[in-house]
């Protein structure tokens, strides 16, 4: 039974057509997946459906009415709600206001407590959550958070769920959890629309996959009559090579020595990086992985043990000390700490190596600014018609680019990538792997931290599994598995005889 | 893709240009209605009088892009001007050297509040509320609320001396003003400064020193805010420990008008000057046309409300 359609929906902004004569329909208790590169019109197609935007054409059709267009109230009436990949929550308040945050007209005036704890917790237990409802959202991981967006929408008795890149943030056994409660609200006879750059994880949940092209509708298929390179090829419209590209294998020169190194939630970690090489870390969310990484980059305090770099012990206490001395970071978010969103693309390029482009009295030399932008942009690139653009009007992709041109401009010899490639679409996916891999057969030694198991297991040459702030073991290429790597990441210590 | 500069919209022109226009229809507005306003005599007044607030103003604004806030900025200046005042009247101190001593002072005081605001790990608005408490005290007892009058000569030249028809401390203005501009727009220091108030963990893990950034911008601002009460104090021919105080809300008045983000990472300063000069012909324009105390509280609050819509309608016009 259909429960909402979209006919021939076009959106025009000024110079483009976001949408261009979509039509899709959904299914009652379908899991339905949206994929499509980014700028295909996946966002402005949610939009619509939540009413944030209204179409320049075309219609909506749910439950058999016809609108021209929602509001964002009547679309949270009707029933529809939206998991954004940003979460929108009240940070510092606890879970069981947020829950109920939509609800209060519904309410008496003053709030009974218990009541609502006992409803909070209720609805908590369908969905396993191992949080109180009076812990407060900001204290809560990114998988716990969406779990009360998802129980708000049970509250709000939503008949369509739609989920934004909803495993961008999470580990893969929070993953698992996900799917399970996609599977549970589907039983519910609500239907998920679920969009995600994982094709893989598609073929776990979805029943029906539609594709969007640079704002055309491509098609709908049901998922079992395409696999994920059928797919990829009606994303972008041509055939891509293999995801992860070859790559030189490293040297046997040690450029990075950390022994015994604790601090900042890890202990006791010893690793050697070689010069040309990737070394992957892999571990759940709160496995130390970004911590270790602050650790060595300086930006946190490490309470004993050595890092040592090309033979020299360093000391750093602030991460410009870092920058100096050649490690570079790409920061795991990359909208509060690896981009200034509202400074245009120049300037972020510039910002890491201003001595570089100054003069003597520390004035900016403009033309030189321009010069290092238009190289990076050439070299990595970023798709943007000019270069005093703000960064935040470009796409995911081309942001990264931008905050990996920032690190690079700094020269430095080791780079540390922290989740490079979230929220990111595979064409521009695979512009990184092979940057990275240009960047290690330059002589640059990079270690990658991703949650990402596919990319983790294609891109690296060794990979390092931490659980808990723990060293758990480290694989070389030829032990890669993905059950190994879980393995270790869950703390099951694996048996070295076997 | 060769082009590099982006054309700007018409709404973002105007946007741009909301303040001008603005101040240009208060202009005329107070032309039409008063023959005294439009006079070289009252439009020199106008900029005299508000010499020292432009002053001011810019190290607010200094302040305000790293991403602070300071309160204490008026008993600041309280501090230097009845410091330099009593000095120079009392003690006959030499009027350079005790110019250098304000400066130097608030320099020192701009600075302890951003040490405190980092080792305090709180914000600067909170942490300047307590040090202006502590500042007003300072003047108090410098000043044992006695007026300072008799300066020499030498120093209230700065205030009220020409260099041909034009005020010395015009001159004065404009050089500093041309001088934070160029810091500001042009210069590694200020790039930084923009990094740390835009987005202060970003600027970390980007290598930059936000905590010194931090605290360089309160020492600059310090500078300015010791010459703005050696401005005023030389201006006025006198100085007490009310000298000053209440500046910090118009300079913040006139940063937040011209769009200086109260997070930090945003601001311009030709539009916190026109800001000053808005504010500043509307005090004068509504004295001339003799509207009453009270009534100008309403006329300036609505003025301010106008020029925020104007500004953010035609940003979202982009």
């Amino acid at each position: 039974m259909e429960i909402l359609s979209l006919n021939n929906i076009t959106k025009d902004y000024p110079g483009v057509k976001a949408l261009d004569d979509v039509s899709i329909s959904f299914e009652k208790g379908e899991v339905h997946a949206l994929v499509g590169e980014n700028g295909a019109g996946k966002s402005t197609f949610i939009k619509t459906i939540s009413g944030a935007i209204e179409p320049t054409s075309g219609t909506i059709v749910f439950e058999g009415k016809e609108y021209s267009h929602l509001t964002p109230s009547q679309s949270i009436e009707l029933g529809i709600a939206v998991v954004y990949q940003e979460l929108i929550q009240f940070e510092a308040m606890s879970v069981v206001d947020n829950i109920f945050m939509g609800m209060s007209d519904k309410e008496k005036m003053v709030l009974d407590k218990k009541d609502r704890f006992k409803r909070a917790k209720e609805l908590l237990e369908i969905f396993d959550a191992e949080f109180s409802p009076n812990d407060l959202i900001r204290d809560l991981s990114v998988a716990n958070r969406q779990i009360v967006e998802l129980a708000k929408a049970v509250v709000m008795n939503a008949k369509i769920v739609i989920m934004d890149e909803p495993t961008a943030a999470i580990t893969v056994a929070e993953q698992e959890k996900l799917y399970k409660l996609v599977h549970k609200l589907k039983n519910d006879g609500i239907t998920v629309i679920y969009i995600s750059h994982r094709l893989s994880e598609l073929f776990l949940i979805c029943d029906r996959v539609s594709v969007l092209r640079d704002g055309k509708f491509i098609k709908t298929m049901n998922i079992k009559d395409t696999d994920q390179d059928d797919l990829i090829k009606h994303m972008v419209g041509r055939e891509l090579g293999n995801t992860y590209p070859e790559k030189k294998p490293a040297s046997d020169e040690v450029v990075l020595e950390v022994e015994n190194v604790t601090g900042n939630g890890v202990h006791d970690i010893s690793f050697k990086l070689h010069k040309g090489e990737i070394l992957g870390f892999a571990g759940l969310v709160g496995a130390g992985r970004t911590e270790l990484m602050h650790v060595i980059y300086g930006a946190a305090k490490k309470t004993s043990g050595k890092i040592i770099k090309n033979g020299k012990e360093c000391h750093y206490k602030l991460p410009s000390q870092a920058v100096k001395d050649g490690i570079g970071l790409i920061p795991e978010d990359r909208k509060f700490q690896g981009c200034f969103v509202d400074k245009p693309i120049n300037w972020n390029i510039a910002i890491s190596n201003l001595d570089s482009i100054s003069g003597k009295c520390g004035v900016v030399n403009t033309k030189k600014e321009k010069e290092l932008a238009e190289k990076y942009r050439d070299r990595m690139k970023i798709k943007t018609p000019y270069l005093d653009q703000l960064a935040n009007n470009l796409s995911g992709g081309n942001q990264q680019k931008v905050v990996i041109a920032k690190a690079l401009a700094a020269n430095p010899d080791i780079l540390i990538f922290d989740e490079p490639t979230r929220g990111i679409d595979i064409g521009a996916r695979r512009e990184i792997y092979e940057l990275m891999n240009e960047l290690a057969e330059s002589g640059k030694s990079i270690i990658m931290v991703s949650s990402d198991m596919e990319e983790l297991l294609g891109m690296s040459e060794r990979l390092i599994v931490l659980y808990e702030g723990n060293q758990m073991g480290e694989l070389k290429r030829e032990e890669f598995t993905q059950e190994r790597v879980l393995t270790l990441a869950s703390g099951i210590k694996e048996d070295k005889q076997l | 893709m060769e082009a590099t500069k982006k054309k700007k919209s018409v709404g973002e022109i105007l946007a741009d240009f909301s303040l001008p226009i603005l101040l240009v229809a208060l202009i005329i507005f107070f032309s039409i209605m008063s023959e005294n306003f439009f006079t070289p005599l009252n439009l020199t007044n106008i900029l005299i009088q508000n010499v020292h607030v432009a002053v001011v103003s810019a190290a607010v604004m200094i302040i305000m892009i790293s991403g602070g806030c300071d309160l204490s900025i008026g008993y600041q200046m309280s501090v230097a001007a009845v410091l330099v005042t009593k000095l120079m009247s009392v003690y006959g101190l030499n009027p350079v050297l005790g110019s250098i001593i304000a400066v130097a002072l608030c320099s020192a005081l701009g600075c302890f509040n951003g040490i405190m605001a980092l080792k305090l790990k709180s914000h600067t608005m909170i942490v300047t509320l307590g040090t202006m408490a502590i500042f007003q005290g300072i003047s108090f007892l410098i000043s044992g609320s006695k007026t300072f009058h008799n300066l020499p000569t030498s120093f209230m030249i700065l205030g009220q001396g020409k260099i041909g028809p034009i005020p010395i401390n015009v001159i004065v203005m404009v050089v500093i003003l041309v001088g934070i501009g160029f810091v500001m727009q042009k210069t590694k220091v200020g790039r930084k400064v923009y990094a740390a108030g835009d987005n202060p963990e970003a600027a970390r893990l980007a290598g930059l020193n936000v905590g010194r950034i931090k605290v360089l911008s309160f020492t600059i601002a310090g500078i300015f805010v010791g010459i703005g009460a050696l401005l005023l104090a030389s201006r006025a021919g006198s100085a007490d420990s009310s000298t000053g105080t209440g500046i910090e809300f118009t300079g913040i008045t006139a940063c937040v008008l011209s769009g200086v983000a109260l997070k930090g990472g945003e601001g311009t300063l030709w539009k916190v000057i026109v800001a000053v000069f808005v504010l500043g012909v509307l005090a004068n324009g509504m004295q001339l046309i003799n509207l009453g105390t009270y009534p100008q509280y309403i006329a300036k609050g609505a003025i301010m409300l106008i020029s925020l819509y104007l500004t953010n309608r035609n940003m979202k016009a982009m």
